[in-house]
């Protein structure tokens, strides 16, 4: 038996083409992602272990906001402390280091970095085994004024030793280069290092002359441990000392949380979704192959073989196309992460000389998943070909049973009705709405799933009217060949389904993010101009910079937006620093109660704070990283619309600065003298940020721009990945198209012999495609845009905010899609058709 | 009237083109009826199936010209090639030598697509199996010939040619509705809709039984007797060879004998001593 199921595969190998390209997409696509991820986190380790080797013990400030999300909140630690660990048993040496943000201004006037890797600014460590790099050419710094930056940023700005420019700390400082160094271990993986002397990394990053970020300790000998534990001794309360090996993994976990595992996660998705789609693909196959062999399988069991036989047989076919697929789609995987590492390490990603890490993980996942997928989506298909009685040998069986099952019928219609009443509850509901869209959701889905094969008459019938009419009989003939399987139809076309359903759905989402945005920007963009700092970890806007925009003639006022970080009532928290009496002027708050004339400790809190608890008059316990605490008083409470400027908690500048460490703005909003013109304005302003490292100055639309191309920008990747569902999809159509050209070889051959017309004969297979690509686009479309508006409108209902905008010129571009599809599924099923000797398509039995 | 539009052509005539083929009218040939003019003259066609010493000739020099407006039996046994004369005749098979013509057209000069629409405008077909398509109703089945080219169907003719065949209450069904008698008889009738030079039918009563095989060889004697029209038809069957106005014997790919006005036992009698 086994060696029947074994030839049968192997003579039916060009039929499993299909399904092998498929699940091998699937799987690489799983596979290079996982490659890919381990890769950069053993690439990351060998760094950061290169980097920290000469490192035993770290002493810093105890993480404020241990246990919260977001960067660690630590407070300074002081000068004087290196002296005294320096006399502590077992240390050889040790060092003050300073790290915070430095951007350095490249020969042609561009800040570098600051697209992702932050941008260092430190001191300069003489201690060859403490440093985290070394020198490669020039010398170290000396005085004030004289830096040693990372050779891959002097590459990038094309500097040299011995020219002068500017380093913003966020203030612009004029330096000159001495020295370059290289970060031991290799890459420096898009981080830039801007080395000062420690005096003025001390005043310039740190704003103070007896304190330091930490305080690197080198062992003579004695174990990590046990020196931490006898520096830790020593040291004042607030103050921590960590071994190096626990330091390095906990930079591993940092950069896991904060970027691989993220990294990893989003790509897993499409992997997962495209792994969905060829499920969806492989069932159709097998469904149809158990079809055409029905006939076979019946003789079988009429020579004797049992139902189980019968039912291996299959699923040893299908195990087997798993297996081969899946080894090939960890070959496809490797090299796809092999490629992929070659454009990252064009990014600066530290992969130069990083081994490709195939872990166990990867090779494991492959073979489950390829094979899991495979034979799961042949079970059904297998139970009911072992189904077939042993009579149906002897009597012609027709292929095309579409009697539909009113199991599945009743099963789709309860899902559909049971998901939309979560989805109505989720949507009548005060809160807790996107969790009961998202189970109606599923619900839904599936339902329509299974109810494909109803919908699939009507609907397809629907779509392939223009057709017919327009093509005449060919149209006719495709739209006949696409209803008279409907379930076929169905199986066929929910592949492309889902696909575009998950395209469309994206759409609607991000259409209604820029919704929203623009929604928001109306309300919130205050002034006439706004600067804003570039890139995600860049350093950001001074206050000289503010102050120096401000005085300008043309500008009435210039009001500075920054970030704070610290405990609220507990909290790790992110909250707005303003001078509150300046930011009325420019955006009205719309104050709710209170005046946001604040005292020295008053705050501003929006009404969404309110309701969770934090109202007027008020006390907030405000702890910063420096273990200052701060009672402060709620003095004003405005509408919460105002919080899509400045968030939910504004505390004055005044209040936070003091504590702050290398106090920045993010944006700053600019109002111009009256009678100014924008763009004079604009022009004015751009001649003080132009020197001040040149971040954005933006009026209103760039500003909206600016926040939907961030928008766009990851539509377009998300875009890029779903492409390749689609690819399944297609091809899920074209095996589909296949196996149907070929059971129809004689109805193809006495259409040829009645006189139709090789291109006639393409035009019918090719509309057929199209027919079902554009019913599998329709429903997709349908699901998508209306599971979209779900979404849209649950996290109004949670969040408080969400504008539904359905982009209509993109989803008629979904559409258009769907049919080019539907075009290029049929181009080898076409052709083959075309191809048939008419002749022998007549003879064939 | 089914188009004739220039139905005399002489095989041993002097072609214009100046082809250097051998002698049309091969000696060995019987003579051909003078009158009507031939519909579909193969002239020293060969055939070669395979290759080297397996090679078997199909049709080996073979030469015959079938009369217009006549109702033409080929019969022979199991590979005596009457069914590769027919699908050179039709223009499903090309030649490996020599030339079959319909009417005045060479087949062996047109391509492909040539050779489809004259399938599709001037002949008609009628299989032994699997004559309908499935997806589409009697009457689509029928005017199909005619949705290819984009025509609509004489409705007078096709009124006629529904009736005779007696499928008026059936046209909305699909074939898997119809009888194997009643599918014939929509092959039949699409046949006829079109008003092709020539009918070929391959072993049409193959799958029917007897009463039904009469009925469909009644409608294709009617189509030459009542509407002037050309059948060529591949039979084993002696019955059905008496519906013909002249048999055609086929024996390893030559023509061996011609029997006019048959019946079944004539037909018989000649076969025994054919296989004698």
């Amino acid at each position: 038996m086994l060696r029947i199921a074994l030839s049968s595969t192997w003579q039916h190998r060009r039929r499993l083409f299909g399904t092998i390209l498929a699940v091998v997409l699937g799987t690489g696509f799983l596979v290079g992602t996982l490659v890919l991820s381990d890769t950069m986190r053993a690439s990351f380790r060998s760094v950061f272990t290169d980097v920290n080797a000469g490192l035993d013990v770290i002493v810093r400030g105890e993480n404020l906001t241990a246990g919260g999300s977001g960067p660690a909140q630590r407070a300074l630690v002081d000068a004087s402390l290196v002296e005294e660990i320096g006399q502590v048993d077992g240390v050889a040496a040790v060092a003050p280091e300073v790290e915070a943000l430095a951007q350095v201004v490249g020969a042609d006037g561009e800040a570098i970095g600051g697209n992702g890797p932050p941008t260092l600014g430190v001191n300069w460590v003489d201690d060859p085994d403490l440093a985290a790099y070394a020198l490669t050419e020039g010398r170290s710094p000396q005085a004030a004024g004289e830096v040693a930056i990372d050779v891959d940023t002097a590459e990038t700005g094309e500097l040299e030793v011995g020219d002068t420019t500017t380093v913003r700390t966020p203030a612009p400082t004029e330096v000159e280069i001495v020295g370059l160094l290289a970060a031991k271990g290799g890459g420096s993986a898009g981080v830039t290092i801007t080395a000062f002397t420690l005096e003025q990394a001390q005043s310039l990053l740190l704003g103070s002359d007896d304190q330091v970020s930490r305080i690197l300790v080198a062992s003579d000998g004695a174990s990590e441990q046990d020196l931490a534990d006898r520096v830790a001794g020593i040291l004042p309360e607030r103050t921590e000392a960590v071994t190096g090996t626990a330091y390095t993994e906990e930079l591993l976990d940092d950069l896991g949380r904060d970027f691989l595992d993220f990294f990893e996660a989003f790509l897993l998705v499409f992997a997962a979704i495209a792994l969905l789609v060829a499920t969806f693909s492989i069932y159709n196959t097998f469904s149809i192959t158990v079809a055409q062999r029905l006939r076979e399988s019946a003789l079988m069991r009429a020579l004797g073989a049992s139902r189980r036989q019968v039912l291996v047989s299959v699923l040893v076919e299908a195990l087997l196309t798993g297996l081969v697929a899946a080894v090939v789609g960890l070959g496809v995987g490797i090299v796809l992460a092999f490629g992929l590492l070659q454009l990252l390490g064009g990014f600066g990603l530290p992969v130069d000389n990083a081994t490709i890490a195939i872990g166990t993980r990867a090779v494991v996942s492959a073979v489950a998943v390829g094979v899991g997928v495979t034979v799961l989506a042949s079970l059904l298909p297998a139970w009911r070909a072992s189904r077939v009685a042993p009579l149906a040998a002897l009597r012609d069986v027709a292929v095309d049973s579409s009697d539909q099952s009113r199991i599945r019928l009743a099963l789709g219609l309860v899902l559909v009705a049971v998901g939309g009443m979560f989805i109505t509850f989720a949507l009548l509901s005060e809160d807790g709405a996107l969790v009961r869209a998202g189970i109606g959701a599923v619900g839904v889905a599936l339902g329509v799933f299974l109810l494909g094969p109803v919908t699939a008459r009507p609907l397809t019938s629907l779509v392939a009217g223009p057709v017919q009419r327009l093509r005449g009989v060919t149209g006719a003939l495709a739209r006949r060949n696409a209803v008279r399987n409907p379930r076929r139809t169905a199986s066929t076309s929910s592949a492309l389904m889902v696909g575009v359903g998950i395209v469309t759905l994206f759409t609607v989402v991000a259409g209604s993010i820029r919704a929203t945005i623009d929604d928001a920007v109306e309300g919130s963009f205050g002034a006439d101009l706004m600067i804003q700092a570039g890139g995600f970890s860049g350093a950001g806007l001074s206050p000289d910079l503010v102050d120096e925009v401000a005085a300008l003639p043309e500008v009435e006022r210039a009001v500075g937006l920054g970030l704070g970080r610290g405990l609220v009532d507990g909290e790790p928290s992110v909250f707005s620093v303003v001078d509150p009496a300046a930011l009325v002027e420019v955006l009205d708050l719309e104050l709710v109660e209170g005046s946001l004339e604040l005292s020295d400790t008053g705050i501003a809190v929006s009404q969404s704070q309110q309701e969770e608890g934090i109202g007027l008059g008020d006390t907030v316990e405000l702890a910063l990283a420096d273990g200052t605490v701060l009672d402060l008083e709620v003095e004003a409470v405005f509408v919460s619309q105002a919080a899509d400027a400045v968030g939910t908690l504004l505390v004055p500048i005044e209040t936070y600065r003091p504590y702050a460490v290398q106090f920045s703005y993010v944006s700053t909003m600019v109002d111009l003298a009256d009678g100014i013109p924008l763009d004079a304005g604009q022009a004015a302003v751009e001649t003080v940020t132009r020197v001040n490292g040149d971040p954005d100055v933006l009026d209103r639309d760039a500003f909206a721009d600016r926040a939907v191309g961030d928008v766009d920008q990851l539509l377009a990747i998300v875009y890029g990945l779903l492409a390749l569902a689609i690819v399944i999809a297609l091809m899920g159509i074209t095996n589909t198209l296949s196996l149907s050209v070929h059971e129809r070889t004689r109805e193809i051959g006495l259409l040829r012999a009645l006189g139709q017309t090789r291109s006639q004969l393409r035009a019918m297979v090719r509309w057929e495609s199209v027919i079902v690509a554009l019913f599998g686009t329709a429903t997709g479309l349908v699901l998508g845009t209306f599971l979209g508006w779900v979404f849209v409108r649950a996290i109004a209902i949670d969040q408080g905010f969400g504008v539904f905008g359905a982009p209509i010129g993109q989803l008629a571009l979904v559409v258009a899609l769907g049919a080019l599809v539907g075009v290029v599924a049929a181009l080898r099923p076409a052709r083959r058709a075309a191809r048939l000797d008419v002749l022998t398509a007549i003879a064939t039995e | 009237m089914p188009a004739m539009d220039t139905p005399h052509h002489d095989p041993a005539a002097p072609r214009a083109r100046g082809d250097n083929l051998p002698d049309a009218a091969s000696p060995a040939s019987p003579p051909a009826p003078p009158v009507p003019p031939p519909a579909a003259p193969p002239v020293d066609p060969l055939k070669v199936y395979g290759r080297g010493d397996t090679a078997v000739r199909a049709l080996d020099g073979l030469s015959a010209d079938i009369p217009a407006q006549r109702f033409t039996a080929i019969m022979g046994p199991s590979g005596s090639g009457k069914s590769t004369l027919m699908h050179c005749l039709a223009g499903l098979e090309p030649l490996t030598s020599g030339e079959a013509w319909i009417g005045e057209v060479a087949l062996g000069d047109l391509n492909d697509q040539q050779l489809t629409i004259l399938r599709r405008d001037r002949i008609g077909f009628v299989f032994q199996a699997y004559n309908l398509l499935p997806t589409l109703t009697a009457h689509e089945n029928i005017t199909l010939p005619l949705a290819l080219v984009g025509d609509d169907p004489d409705p007078a003719w096709y009124d006629t040619v529904v009736e005779v065949v007696g499928l008026a209450d059936r046209l909305d069904h699909r074939p898997s509705e119809l009888s194997g008698g009643q599918q014939q008889r929509v092959a039949v009738a699409r046949a006829l809709v079109s008003r092709p030079d020539v009918i070929f039918a391959d072993e049409p009563t193959g799958n029917l039984d007897s009463r039904s095989g009469a009925e469909v060889l009644g409608f294709l004697r009617r189509a030459v007797d009542d509407f002037g029209q050309t059948v060529v038809m591949v039979t084993h069957d002696p019955i059905a060879a008496g519906y013909a106005d002249e048999v055609l014997f086929l024996a390893d790919g030559r023509l061996v004998d011609r029997l006019a006005d048959p019946d079944a036992e004539k037909v018989l009698d000649r076969m025994k001593h054919l296989e004698a």
